[in-house]
């Protein structure tokens, strides 16, 4: 939190300078609540959780947003979250300022959105047609921030069981904790960003404490993630974008437990590619991830590679259809059996309504199949539904 | 909910000695001015949490802008109408913010944005989704039922309008400077109603004589 504090004074100094100007328009706040809760049935396989505890098939999520437009080109932004009567966070908290009028440059400082892919900068409940999050954004992998494989049998043996890891022959902490996903959408990184262009050509570039599958407020190894954006619009309706990103993801107290010559920086490197296209009563989304993140005491690094298709499609005035297709896939090892993936490869199926019945209320009605090559559960079918109301 | 008021008073017929007559006497006009008082509230918009970049400057909605009409119809006012009318999505606001119009006409929505608009409806007197579509084009859409229809746009949380669908044509849409002018009123005694962004705020009652003439019915609305 303190480095975000920095960013935000640091960028209070050019904020004063702008906001000194005249507002040209009328100062104005805006507030925004959204309230969605999933009712599904318990995922025994976790496919759908995001920690231990928490399933996006059966969460309660409040959600307060607010902007201030303090002057013509400054504003401060935040959201704060409660999921599931839990401890309010602070999910989003961050200045927003255009250093020149003219120019379509743009500065933010904060706990930021994350520039890379697309996926995260939607609004969970609204802006989401499913109740699933891509697998790449959500499924937790049985790999940790805070303890590294020491062997590949440890990979071996944890495969398909991400939501809950602990590795035998392990570095770092000794717990059963949750595994990381290739990009964590439940939280956002702290640090500042610079955003350039407003036409067909768009560039994000930012600078932050944690990775993409580890997002942090505090830096705990002493590394940064720089992540990048170039978005192509080459006619209305289509997006095309190409993201890269790579930081340290292991913490200062894993690298410190291991023998001095294994001691290092070890990051997490991942390319995306989003598409959306869009036209009449039709939105096609598509995402591919590869992540790629460098291990210890393990001979090569350890990739995955995410992939999501779905598309909308309204049927009626407040009525549309949609569906996801999904897979997590991941490169191979060694293994005391022979070569394997270093944790199970996931699929999934999302198909489901949607109904509007007043422009504040969406009702959702989702039925999701899951499918892995491993671990205790390997197939899971869940029909969920969610309501979701937002002002 | 008070503007639901609209399509029931719009539809009804006014009765008894009172009763105004579309023809055998002359015709007169109530004219007048409506002064907004209120300080129209900010447009709604969520806030852009998830952006990378400021929003791109829109207009403001006239919300000062009235629609005066006569709550109960004369007699015989009720006949079809099929005229055409064109709401405009400039700079991510719907222009114009208030639409009068009777039923039967089809309003033209133009996209003159270069973004993509979605306009869609879900007001009961017509429920409508158009889509997406880009700069240049237009779609329509005709509107039958008598009522008020509130219209969005489903990529932009701030855009909104009001059409005001009547089954007559006793109705005006104040000018820049608020005033109004309805003509041809049978005579009779007339509720006459002052609307603004949402609500019927004001009601006056009138009598527009035998001999036609022009009354003179300012508003005020706080």
């Amino acid at each position: 939190m303190r480095g975000a504090a920095l960013l935000a004074t640091a960028l209070s100094a050019i904020a004063a300078a702008v906001a000194a100007e005249p507002p040209a328009e009328p100062r104005r706040f805006a507030l925004g609540v959204e309230l969605s809760a999933a009712v599904g049935p318990e995922d025994r396989g976790f496919f759908n959780y995001t920690s231990y505890e928490d399933s996006t098939q059966r969460l309660a999520r409040l959600s307060l947003t607010a902007e201030w437009h303090v002057a013509e080109r400054v504003a401060l932004l935040g959201e704060v979250r409660d999921e599931n009567l839990g401890r309010p966070r602070v999910y989003a908290l961050y200045a927003r300022v255009r250093p020149w009028r003219d120019r379509a440059f743009d500065v933010q400082a904060g706990l930021i959105p994350p520039v890379f892919g697309a996926f995260s900068r939607r609004r969970y409940g609204s802006d989401n047609p499913l109740i699933g999050y891509p697998l790449a954004y959500q499924y937790l992998t049985s790999l940790r921030s805070d303890a590294v494989p020491g062997t590949e049998s440890d990979l071996v043996v944890t495969r398909g069981s991400g939501w809950l890891v602990r590795y035998p022959f392990g570095w770092g902490n000794s717990d059963a904790e949750p595994g990381l996903p290739l990009v964590n959408a439940l939280r956002w990184d702290a640090g500042i960003q610079v955003h350039v262009g407003s036409g067909p050509l768009e560039a994000s570039a930012a600078v932050t404490q944690g990775t993409l599958s580890s997002p942090r407020v505090r830096d705990d190894n002493g590394g940064k993630q720089v992540s990048a954006r170039v978005a192509w619009k080459p006619v209305v309706g289509l997006v095309v974008g190409v993201s890269g990103a790579r930081g340290d993801y292991l913490s200062r107290e894993v690298v410190d437990s291991l023998p001095p010559e294994r001691r290092g920086h070890y990051a997490q490197q991942a390319w995306g590619v989003d598409l959306e296209y869009s036209r009449d009563r039709w939105i096609l989304r598509s995402e591919a991830i590869w992540s790629r993140w460098q291990t210890p005491m393990l001979e090569r690094s350890l990739g995955a590679l995410g992939f999501t298709a779905e598309g909308r499609c309204k049927v009626l005035p407040g009525l549309y259809a949609a569906a996801r297709l999904d897979h997590l896939g991941f490169t191979r090892i060694d293994g005391p059996a022979g070569r394997v993936s270093w944790d199970a490869p996931v699929w999934r199926m999302e198909a489901g309504l949607g109904y509007t019945p007043v422009r504040h209320v969406l009702a959702k009605v989702a039925y999701q199949h899951n499918w892995r090559d491993g671990g205790r559960v390997r197939e899971r079918a869940l029909l969920t539904s969610q309501l979701v109301v937002w002002f | 909910m008070r503007a639901a008021r609209l399509p029931v008073l719009a539809l009804a017929v006014a009765a008894g000695s009172a009763t105004p007559r579309l023809a055998g006497a002359a015709a007169g006009s109530i004219r007048g001015r409506v002064e907004v008082t209120r300080e129209p509230p900010a447009p709604q918009a969520r806030p852009s949490i998830g952006e990378l970049s400021m929003p791109s400057p829109r207009d403001l909605p006239n919300r000062r802008r009235s629609v005066v009409y006569l709550e109960a119809a004369p007699q015989g006012a009720f006949e079809e109408h099929e005229g055409r009318a064109v709401m405009d999505q400039r700079h991510e606001t719907f222009v114009p913010y208030v639409l009068a119009i009777t039923a039967g006409t089809t309003v033209d929505f133009t996209n003159s944005d270069r973004t993509y608009h979605n306009v869609f409806s879900l007001s009961k007197p017509r429920r409508f989704d158009l889509g997406r579509y880009a700069t240049g084009q237009s779609k329509s859409v005709r509107f039958d039922r008598p009522g008020v229809v509130r219209v969005f746009c489903e990529i932009h949380s701030h855009m909104s309008a009001f059409i005001l669908v009547f089954a007559h044509r006793f109705f005006a849409t104040t000018d820049a400077d608020g005033r109004y002018r309805i003509d041809n009123v049978p005579p009779g005694a007339y509720t006459i109603v002052a609307w603004n962004d949402g609500e019927a705020r004001e009601t006056r009652t009138v009598r527009v004589g035998e001999d036609g003439g022009v009354l003179e019915q300012d508003f005020v609305v706080r």
